[in-house]
């Protein structure tokens, strides 16, 4: 749109499109928020409130559901159940991180035989579905004796699985000027050198899209927790919560939620933190494509 | 699109004796690099597949070996288990609803947004929030009771709320789904922006109403976004999890309306125990991607418009 | 300077790996310190079953101090979800609560322990043989009887009595009932009992009044699509009436007393099995009876004494001693007996039955009397069902989901059934 150069006294009138848009915003991102709100509404709200009306707000606030919350589900504590999302978040996060941009490395800037074949191979694995693989995977974790352990959950992305992040790093270390590996190499630097010395630190901004988009994803996977983890004491909050739900009836709907409010937390801080990383990274990847 | 890539600068001093390893070494190490990523397409994709495949053509309860029945899972699956073909429709369905809903909304609040002057970057934070909080349990969770009996649709609407309601309750499934339109949302934004507004003046210059405008500049504009955007929804649509199995508590219900193909999957797989079904019906379902993908590229010449060739 | 934040961020992220690897290896249930021994132990029921066994497994602990046993339990639907993968995943808890139909399939498939190897420690000498048996597969004991159980109509004593209606009596034709349940939507305004359409096990009921069962001797179909679509038009007309729960209500069954119209307030009786139905009291707090399930027209009792649950240990358990024990203890300890009562239905233990037959008050009572009152006139009940029939149970409902949502018929629902169970049966 283009912007008045006019005269310095001109009082615009008021854009009464401008004002329905931004009205239209607000409304729907009312509605949308709705939910969010009813969630928090909800994990405050005695037992006896929770279905009986529409109104949002509780009488009072019922922070005895955050305690019956915090007291875990299965006799296993809410700090354990915590601890466990966390190790295989942050386990997955650093797989990721690892080895998509070992592997982006290679794809982007070194040459290799087959470099074209392979690279639309791993394209082609993004739009695998899981579930092609999910049985032999399961079966082999299984003879592994590695079934109702962590590492079916994060050894995966030490291998470089996740070839969306592979693709995310390799365009955007395409977008890197080539003089500065020249000049890396110049200097002496073997290819190890200069991806760690060189390509790694200006990758960051990748990087950290991929550490946070991993984080996430993982926090909130059920399926493969659902079908890998057994004993309770190993339960992410995402299986617990599930397990909540099968244990309790109707009426235990507020801690059920104050629980739920706790398992979110972190994602909404990690949002809140890195929103625009988040927001970047995946225009980005959008564009690129 | 518009990658930028500086050309390779020439090998200018060739003189420098440590300038060009031998080409074998530099080989050597692509290869390291590419070592764990091998490693796992190898052991965790191409193996499974290929062992996946054999699977379908076996009974496999997990507890005894495998035994080979041929084709009997292929057959049962088409011709003896209506089962089978009510989460083929289940899952039709909601790709065609939830998918262009979803767009269609990412599209017009992305076009809402676009010469938005303030407060821009706080509603595209915010439309983009449900996103990540969307695939989680938690959420999953919220909307079951917001549909269910008691919930507040059920208080807007009457009736007892969507779940227990076959035609709606896969619905509610899919407007999950819309619901974490912000992603879409967010590129189409980024798309729209990297539009030249060159392009639009000309055309006002031309007489064109903001429709034609519409039309004629940013759908063809964007069109590579929107195909991106359809290509990656798809798929994801056709591997739909999550929602179904919170809303319909694991069951699929009521009488299997929210049943989708991975759901009922992963019911004939691990919980009734029949790996081979289970694995025969993963197959179909990566072919069924395949086409559709292959499908969606092939029209996609027909109305994807790439603004700089030569990409790739 | 870049490099710094990244070594930061990496020698965090390394540390939590080395978390991930010491927590993923400490997994076959050793506690970290104190060389206590951990048993995991599972079961499904109603919250008042889970009061009563946390207390009793409180008291084992007491006794075997080295011991510490986790429990979970959920509603039988998710119960049978999970304890699938687990057994799938080849690590079934320590100990586990098992139905009947599960048997034949878990103990082929090695997930359970042939007791004969602990036998030394889980004592089975006061059992009766007869019940006993029940849990062997291939001569061998795979898995102990907990309780006896049979089936029962569970109703609202009061609400029955207000209605005027005859109330449920011994000897009652399946006829009777229908008309009955008719009278009681008319006079109550709502449906007279759940819609056993969709359970298995009414049917069951229903084909042995007629002479029929579910099984043949050799695994295949004791029925044919005709039968099962003769009781499909039978349960769906009475949904039709109103005189039974609409498909919304019997939709949200799931094995759960909470989630049943009669727990709800939404009908005035149920099926369910006998010691289940305590959790009913919690629910409607002016009482519940229990009353025998409807015979045939010509007067064929349908219903049987079943073992109402088993326990089993599982087959890769580091702890088959403890794991032992802990079964020993909840069969044949009288301080657990009495904490348990007949919440898993009548003790098998002969020794235990008799001394605590005087000492069971309110439910149990009702349930022990119940049973009495039934001995003698039933019939033998049929022997395991096959493996299959665990996921044909779902099955059975699913499609009856379809009939109740009007989406097909009776007769085709039930055609689809039989191809599904001998495809199922077949495997």
């Amino acid at each position: 749109m283009t912007t008045t150069a006019s005269t310095a006294v001109s009082r615009k009138p008021i854009r009464w499109g401008r004002v329905a848009v931004h009205l239209g915003c607000l409304a729907a991102l009312l509605v949308m928020l709705y939910p969010l709100a009813w969630l928090l509404a909800t994990s405050l709200k005695p037992a006896n409130e929770v279905i009986a009306s529409l109104d949002l707000l509780p009488s009072h606030l019922e922070w005895s559901n955050y305690k019956t919350a915090f007291e875990g589900v299965n006799d296993v504590s809410i700090w354990r159940l915590l601890g466990n999302s966390l190790l295989i978040a942050g386990g997955a996060v650093l797989g990721n991180v690892i080895s998509c941009s070992l592997a982006a490395y290679a794809f982007a800037r070194l040459r290799f035989r087959m470099r074209g074949p392979l690279f639309a191979f791993m394209i082609a694995t993004i739009m695998l579905p899981h579930h092609a693989v999910l049985i032999p995977q399961y079966i082999i974790f299984n003879k592994l004796g590695l079934v109702n352990t962590y590492w079916p959950l994060i050894l995966p992305k030490f291998l470089a699985t996740e070839a969306f992040f592979v693709f995310l790093i390799v365009q955007f270390m395409r977008g890197l000027p080539r003089e500065l590996e020249e000049a890396a190499r110049i200097d002496g630097c073997g290819p190890f050198r200069s991806f760690f010395k060189v390509i790694l630190p200006l990758t960051r901004p990748a990087l950290i899209t991929t550490a946070i988009f991993t984080f996430i994803w993982t926090w909130n996977d059920f399926f493969t927790q659902l079908i890998y983890l057994f004993d309770p004491d190993k339960f992410t909050l995402t299986l617990a919560l599930r397990s909540f739900v099968d244990a309790s009836s109707q009426s235990a709907f507020g801690p059920m939620f104050a629980m739920s409010v706790i398992a979110l937390l972190p994602i909404v801080l990690f949002f809140l933190a890195f929103q625009r990383f988040l927001v970047e990274g995946m225009a980005s990847s959008g564009l690129k494509g | 699109m518009t990658t930028t890539q500086t050309p390779a600068a020439p090998p200018a001093r060739a003189a420098a004796p440590t300038k060009r390893r031998p080409k074998r070494q530099r080989e050597g190490a692509a290869w390291v690099f590419l070592s764990p990523w091998v490693l796992g397409a190898t052991v965790l994709t191409l193996l499974p597949m290929v062992v996946s495949l054999y699977l379908s053509f076996t009974d496999y309860d997990l507890f005894n070996p495998p035994h080979w029945v041929g084709l009997r899972n292929y057959v049962q699956m088409f011709t003896e288990d209506p089962r089978y073909w009510r989460s083929v429709m289940t899952t039709l369905t909601y790709v065609v609803i939830a998918v262009p809903l979803q767009l269609a909304l990412a599209l017009v609040v992305a076009l809402a947004l676009k010469n938005m002057r303030h407060g821009k970057g706080f509603y595209r934070s915010a439309f983009y929030a449900p996103s990540l909080l969307g695939a989680s349990m938690s959420i999953a969770l919220v909307w079951r009771a917001l549909f269910n009996d008691g919930g507040t649709v059920d208080h807007l609407f009457g009736n007892g709320g969507w779940i227990n309601r076959p035609g709606w309750s896969l619905l509610a499934v899919a407007l999950l789904t819309v619901w974490q339109f912000g992603a879409p949302m967010v590129i189409f934004l980024a798309g729209l922006q990297q539009i030249p507004a060159e392009l639009y003046e000309a055309a006002a210059v031309d007489g064109a109403g903001k429709w034609r405008q519409f039309v004629s500049v940013t759908v063809p504009m964007l069109s590579p976004v929107l195909f991106f955007n359809l290509v990656l929804q798809t798929i994801q649509a056709f591997q739909v999890f999550t929602p179904a199995f919170a809303v319909s508590a694991g069951k699929g219900g009521p009488a299997d309306s929210t049943l989708v193909y991975t759901l009922y999957l992963y019911d004939r797989g691990f919980v009734a125990s029949h790996m081979g079904y289970a694995s025969a019906m993963a197959w179909v379902l990566l072919l069924v991607i395949g086409a559709v993908t292959a499908v969606l590229f092939r029209t996609s010449r027909s109305w994807v418009f790439y603004a700089s060739e030569g990409d790739r | 300077m870049p490099g710094h934040r990244t070594k930061g961020f990496c020698a965090s992220a390394a540390a939590l790996a080395l978390c991930a690897v010491l927590a993923g290896c400490g997994g076959s249930g050793e506690s970290a310190g104190g060389g206590k021994v951990v048993l995991r132990y599972t079961w499904w029921g109603n919250p008042d079953r889970a009061a009563r066994t946390e207390q009793a497994v409180a008291l084992f602990e007491k006794q075997h101090p080295d011991v510490r046993v986790q429990t979970s339990f959920s509603g039988y639907d998710a119960y049978k979800q999970k304890l699938a993968i687990q057994a799938t995943g080849g690590d079934a808890p320590d100990v586990m609560q098992l139905d009947y139909r599960q048997i034949d399939q878990y103990a082929s498939g090695h997930v359970l322990l042939d007791l004969g190897k602990v036998e030394d420690t889980l004592r089975t000498g006061e059992i009766d043989p007869g019940l006993l048996a029940t849990g062997r597969v291939d001569g061998k004991q795979y898995a102990i009887p907990q309780g006896r159980g049979t089936e029962t109509v569970v109703y609202d004593v009061k609400a029955w009595k207000a209605s005027g209606v005859p109330l449920p009596r011994k000897g009652w034709t399946w006829s009777e009932w229908a008309d009955d349940i008719r009278e009681l939507a008319r006079k109550t305004g709502r449906p007279g009992a759940t819609d056993p359409g969709q359970s298995e096990d009414a049917f069951e009921v229903w084909l042995r009044g007629r002479g029929k069962a579910l099984y043949t001797k050799d695994g295949g179909l004791g029925f044919t699509a005709d039968d099962l679509a003769k009781w499909w038009t039978f349960t769906d007309r009475l949904r039709r009436e109103g005189a039974v729960s609409p498909a919304e209500q019997t939709t949200q069954l799931d094995g759960s007393v909470e989630n049943t119209p009669l727990g709800r307030g939404k009908a005035t009786a149920d099926f369910n099995w006998d010691a289940p139905s305590s959790g009913y009291l919690a629910l409607i707090p002016t009482g519940v009876a229990l009353a025998p399930m409807p015979s045939g027209d010509d007067g064929t009792p349908g219903q049987y004494f079943k073992p109402s649950m088993f326990l089993g240990i599982g087959a890769h358990t580091g702890h088959p001693e403890e794991a032992a024990r802990l079964i020993d203890f909840l069969l044949n300890d009288s301080g657990a007996a009495k904490i348990l009562g007949a919440t898993r239905g009548i003790p098998v233990n002969e020794t235990i039955r008799e001394r605590t037959a005087s000492e069971l008050k309110d439910f149990d009572k009702t349930v022990s009397d119940f049973q009495a009152s039934l001995e003698g006139t039933l019939k033998d009940p049929p022997q395991a069902p096959p493996s299959g029939d665990n996921a044909l149970q779902t099955t059975f409902q699913r499609d009856y989901d379809q009939v109740s949502y009007q989406r097909m018929s009776p007769r085709e629902a039930a055609k689809n059934y039989v191809t599904e169970a001998k495809a199922e049966l077949r495997s």
